[in-house]
């Protein structure tokens, strides 16, 4: 009984010829002009220096409403400390 | 890696990888969309310029993977392309449009089979990398894909029925 997972010789070989041959079929060229190697080049420095940006200020969005909620609560606890005496 | 180097394997691989996007994709018109963000990608992956051959299977593998996510987001559309006309019975394959047509009915993940393991020459690991799935799934999906193919030229003709 033949192997499920083998292909007979002729059939191996029909198909690696038939592979080489689609490699060589040409591709018609793209609509619009492609982008340079250069263009490429600075695009990624430019989405480098974003992420950068952005990693940096991440940990100050973090922050930022913590120190916010921090705020309200001490002023919350300054009002009823002091509530007494300005009664 | 360097700017120079950039360029440099920019113009080696870049027709290379297209003619694989095209082929698996088709004559849709983001190709070279896909094309541009693969070398994008690679390049902010910041692999060392000097190993070509990590840089072809990383710039390959991305555009596996952009191609998967392609055929993710229209997996409608993609249903109703993978239903295949019968096949007319051919005597040969002559021309360059036939050999194209034969290919095209193929499922796209049986064509990113075929072209990495025979145009690219990668092995079933490599794929499955590639692929995001398990080396023994490639070695079966690569045989059917196999077979699939043996059915379509022994259609034609080309390829005596056993």
């Amino acid at each position: 009984m033949t192997d499920w997972f083998e292909l007979r010789d002729d059939e191996e070989r029909a198909i690696a010829m038939f592979m080489s041959r689609i490699a060589n079929v040409r591709v018609p060229d793209p609509e619009s002009p492609t982008v340079s190697s250069s263009t490429l080049w600075w695009k990624a420095k430019l989405l480098d220096k974003w992420e950068g940006e952005r990693r940096a200020q991440l940990p100050l969005d973090i922050m930022q409403p913590i120190e916010i909620a921090g705020g309200l609560v001490a002023a919350g606890l300054l009002l009823y400390w002091s509530l007494p005496y300005l009664l | 890696m360097t700017e120079r180097e950039f360029g440099e394997a920019y113009v080696r691989w870049s027709s290379r990888l297209r003619r694989y996007v095209y082929r698996i994709v088709g004559s849709a018109p983001d190709v070279d969309d896909i094309v541009q963000e693969a070398f994008l990608r690679t390049l902010r992956a910041d692999l060392r310029g000097d190993d070509e051959e990590e840089w072809r299977r990383y710039l390959y593998r991305v555009a596996t993977n952009l191609i998967v996510d392609r055929w993710r987001r229209q997996k409608h559309e993609r249903l109703s392309e993978t239903t295949h006309e019968p096949a007319s019975p051919r005597p040969h394959y002559e021309d360059e449009a036939t050999v194209a047509k034969i290919f095209d009915e193929l499922k796209p993940r049986e064509r990113t089979l075929l072209w990495l393991a025979y145009v690219e020459g990668e092995s079933h690991e490599e794929i499955a990398v590639s692929l995001g799935v398990g080396r023994r799934s490639v070695k079966v999906m690569l045989i059917r894909a196999k077979r699939h193919l043996r059915d379509l030229l022994q259609a034609r003709g080309v390829l005596a029925k056993s």
